[in-house]
């Protein structure tokens, strides 16, 4: 693999020496992506990728540009940086723009790299999947689908102000969908599991929970449209926090007014005992302890106690308010979506998942949902689909299969709804950018189903 | 380039496996993005690396940015050996045989966006975002450009030889609106940034977002006091952007083979659209017909040759209302007994080439808009992709615009906001009754398409026309 800590640290002392610019920050991501894709109980998809980033940020007085190469080659490096001046030249001035952070103290960060994860192989990863599938013949069902995804994620940051960190972590990820065929019908039964040490993903288990939920889903029946009570399993819960994020928790949609928590601060908007905050140092977190731009990330309570608290920060939006600082969320820049929450957690509470279905006269059981999208962002509308085992939920028992359902649903409302708070939580990778998000199960009342389909 | 490509597929042919292939690209992009009188971003790059496919008892893919013979040789070697851990659980792979091409091709252009002065690029955006400024509730307001090149060379051990030079370009604007009660978007031509094609710096120049900056600003102004729309059963009218993104969720994606054939089930989803179907289904009303077309001339899914070296070609998906073609790769089409569709295409080098969509358009009918509208006696005309969701086979589906017209007694009435529809997918195209001719047949560019796991991004193109369709449900949601 090409790369190494020291190697980007002299191409970067090397930049920094040689650049004409008032200011620089040298970025280089390093990745080394292992996956296995299953399909109809097949390996069809088995792919190593590794690549390197280089990315440059010039500084002219308030003129910024930005360029990036994967090569580490001497003159492509140089070229990169010729290119990033000459944009920086060339641009207009941002009176909002305040200069590259300067160093700042974090406190000292947990290591989440794994050697195992790292050197887990094709084949360690083959044998997994080849088990699951045997298992889930062994029950009678013949399609089981997924992915075993390893990785190792390497992230410098360097700039002309004295910022000079590394830090590399590992994750691992295996999710499985079995589909049960019985008589001209499909159950669909979905489980994974995360963490930055291979070891910790017990596969027999994941596989386990897919089947046993596809073979309860077979002989699913259609039901009335309107409101229920709904038992969110954690990763149902994760998906609303990610558009709950997406839609709200940055500090540039409220600057934008393009967040539900503008000119909501201090106020009581969500259920008292919710708690949803940023914080890479939680054991159940994984990730990197700075952000982009080389900033040390910060515990950031967003919702405290049910009451909008505070919103992320990177260099930029901090930048455009007295007395802030960047609370180390920033993105690769530059980037539209930055800044951005991207190790979440929820709190969890004291309600066991079996505990909230008893507690259920007449609700649903949702496994997860389907392409989840904002209908109107500021007022926090999602829309969505259940996904891979919908339930009916009767006098506290699970009564039947539920063809899935589509929800079109103020998320504030509904965590304003909360009946109750899973004991535990669990952690999901969330496929874009390294981010990580740790979400406990939720009973939630008078959620709005406005749609179902066929299955 | 072309030296590493030769040894790259020199070292596959010694390697005693059923099928290898290499792929090599350099990709150049540009992106300015202007931002409230501010270039928010100007960033310039490149990425240069190769992927590997083997067929050795299983599949193996390995990518490297790793450009000396070492480095290949290590990608082969990886490739292999992750082949021999997929021949754990996998049976025998077949691929459809294909003529075999060495040829090149280029995306015909007038002018390189990458030689246009940037100072050029930069002071145009920046007028437009200035002549967008002209409501105090505008809060954002925002107009880009973006241009993508790529150098691509392919070789297989069955012996094509392929050398691609792509070139695509674009941009748009867009402009939040908030009250302190409410908040609207507003963008042209579309959202995601705009409309982009495969053509030069002239598709940028036509797309005349100067002369549109006022009046999008202004109609999204308008939104925020627009009325909301209506709850109910009724006609609907899709202009092209939105009609674009239909064709994209409900026929586009459910016309993959591979989402049929269940090897996207654990991700992206299946498809309602199973083999048995093929020839059977009434996917639509008769005056329905929609095609892959990676040949359609400025297409942003045109291109000389997918990548596993098949040429390109226009194929049938649905032809006169019926189910009738799948979007197929050379593993797929042996599968199913199909032909091949020229639809495999990665993201960069980095990532595994897929079933992706080229240009799926929905072939211009025989209406005028204008006699669309003089025909409906209630209606909404939808415009702007604002959001948009549907099931993992490809069946319930929701989207809503950024502005709706109310159509009463055949005349367009109000603006009105928030404009949702809901359906099933089926259900929708059977009440397809009125397609909009070759003259306002638009090719929308649509540069986001997700799939894969790693997550890929695509970029495809849409044809249509602006369409009706009958007895729709609207306005969902409680507002």
């Amino acid at each position: 693999m090409v790369g190494s800590e020291e190697e980007f640290e002299r191409i970067s002392d090397k930049m920094i020496k040689e650049s004409d610019a008032d200011e620089i920050e040298i970025r280089i991501i390093k990745s080394d992506t292992a996956l296995t894709r299953y399909a109809n109980s097949q390996i069809h998809q088995n792919i190593g990728q590794e690549d390197v980033d280089i990315s440059i940020r010039a500084v002219f007085g308030k003129k910024t540009g930005a360029a990036s190469t994967n090569s580490l080659e001497k003159s492509s490096v140089m070229d990169c940086l010729s290119k990033a001046e000459t944009i920086a030249k060339n641009q207009k001035s941002d009176p909002d723009f305040k200069g590259l952070p300067e160093p700042k103290k974090g406190k000292k960060a947990r290591e989440h790299y794994v050697e195992d994860t790292a050197k887990f192989t094709p084949e360690e990863r083959a044998d997994k999947v080849k088990e699951i599938i045997q298992m889930a013949r062994d029950e009678g069902v013949d399609r089981v689908y997924g992915a075993f995804q390893t990785e190792v994620q390497n992230l410098f940051v360097a700039n002309s102000h004295g910022v000079k960190r590394f830090s590399k972590f590992t994750s691992a990820n295996l999710t499985t969908t079995a589909i049960a065929d019985w008589d001209n019908d499909q159950g669909f039964g979905w489980s994974e599991s995360c963490s930055s040490d291979v070891k910790d993903i017990d596969h027999m288990q994941v596989g386990r929970t897919a089947v046993e939920k596809g073979l309860n889903n077979l002989n699913t029946k259609k039901i009335d449209l309107g409101e229920y009570d709904v038992v969110l399993e954690p990763l149902a819960v994760q998906s609303i926090l990610m558009y709950m994020d997406m839609m709200g928790f940055s500090a540039k949609k409220v600057q934008e007014e393009r967040s539900f928590m503008k000119g909501k601060f201090g106020e009581q908007i969500m259920d008292d005992r919710v708690n949803i905050y940023d914080d890479i140092s939680d054991p159940d977190m994984i990730g990197y302890p700075f952000d982009y731009e080389g900033v040390p990330k910060e515990k950031v309570e967003i919702i405290k106690d049910g009451i909008a608290n505070k919103v992320v920060y990177d260099s930029y939006t901090a930048g455009r308010e007295e007395d802030k600082e960047s609370t180390g969320h920033a993105l690769p820049m530059p980037n539209p979506m930055s800044p951005l929450a991207m190790n979440l957690l929820m709190d969890t509470g004291d309600y066991s998942q079996e505990e909230m279905i008893e507690e259920t006269d007449k609700g649903i059981l949702v496994t997860r949902f389907n392409y989840c999208r904002p209908v109107h962002p500021v007022k926090g509308i999602l829309t969505g689909l259940t996904r891979d085992g919908t339930w009916l939920i009767e006098n506290g028992e699970i009564k039947h299969p539920l063809n899935n359902l589509r929800f079109t649903q103020n998320l504030i409302e509904a965590f304003n709804n909360i009946e109750g708070i899973g004991e535990e939580r669990k952690l999901f990778a969330m496929g874009f950018y390294p981010a990580y998000f740790a979400a406990p199960a939720l009973k939630i009342s008078d959620f709005n189903f406005t749609g179902t389909t066929e299955f | 380039m072309k030296d590493l490509v030769e040894f790259g597929i020199n070292e596959l042919e010694k390697k005693d496996i059923q099928y290898g292939d290499f792929r090599l690209s350099e990709i150049n992009t540009e992106v300015i993005n202007v931002k409230n009188g501010t270039v928010e971003a100007i960033k310039s790059s490149e990425s240069k690396g190769y992927g590997i496919r083997i067929i050795d008892g299983g599949w193996g893919f390995a990518s490297s940015a790793d450009l000396t013979e070492s480095g290949i040789e290590e990608t082969i070697k990886r490739a292999r050996k992750i082949a021999r851990a997929s021949s754990k659980a996998s049976d025998p792979i077949e691929l459809k045989e294909v003529e075999i091409h060495q040829d090149s091709y280029t995306t015909p252009y007038k002018k390189d966006p990458f030689k246009v002065e940037l100072e050029e690029k930069m002071d145009y955006l920046m007028e437009v975002n200035e002549r967008m400024d002209i409501d105090e509730r505008i809060k954002v307001r925002k107009c880009n450009f973006n241009a993508w090149k790529t150098k691509k060379f392919f070789a297989s051990t069955e012996g094509a030889k392929i050398e691609q030079e792509l070139l695509k370009t674009g941009g748009g604007l867009d402009v939040n609106v908030s009250d302190g009660e409410d908040t609207q978007k507003r963008s042209y031509p579309n959202s995601f940034g705009g409309d982009f094609n495969s053509r030069g710096y002239e598709f940028f120049e036509n797309l005349e977002l100067l002369e549109h900056a006022e009046e999008t600003a202004q109609e999204g102004v308008d939104l925020l006091d627009a009325e909301q729309c209506p709850e109910g059963e009724m006609d609907i009218i899709l202009n092209t952007n939105q009609l674009a993104l239909q064709v994209h969720e409900s026929c586009g994606h459910p016309t993959e083979l591979d989402r049929a054939l269940g090897t996207e089930a654990s991700y992206a989803g299946t498809s309602f659209m199973t083999p048995e179907k093929l020839g059977e289904l009434q996917y639509g009303s008769d005056i329905v017909n929609i095609v892959s077309d990676p040949t359609a001339e400025g297409g942003l899914g045109t291109f000389g040759y997918d990548d596993e070296g098949v040429r390109a070609r226009k194929i049938d998906l649905i032809k006169d209302g019926i189910f009738v073609g799948y979007q197929a790769s050379r593993e797929g089409a042996t599968k199913v007994g199909v032909d091949v569709s020229s639809s495999m295409r990665a993201d960069g080098w980095k990532n595994l080439p897929l079933v992706r969509m080229t240009n799926i358009n929905l072939e211009p009918g025989d209406w005028s808009k204008d006699e669309i509208v003089e025909e409906t006696d209630k209606g909404i005309i939808f415009d702007g992709i604002k959001s948009w969701s549907i099931d993992d086979k490809r069946l319930n589906f929701q989207f809503g615009t950024e502005a709706g017209y109310l159509v009463e007694n055949g005349e367009v009435t109000k603006l009105i906001k928030n404009p949702t529809y809901t359906g099933i997918t089926y259900d929708f195209w059977r009440n397809c009754d009125a397609i909009a001719g070759e003259d306002e047949w638009k090719l929308h560019g649509v540069p986001n398409c997700g799939k894969g796991e790693p997550p890929q991004t695509m970029q495809v193109g849409h044809g249509c026309a602006p369409s009706r369709f009958k007895d729709i449900r609207v306005g969902v949601g409680k507002w």
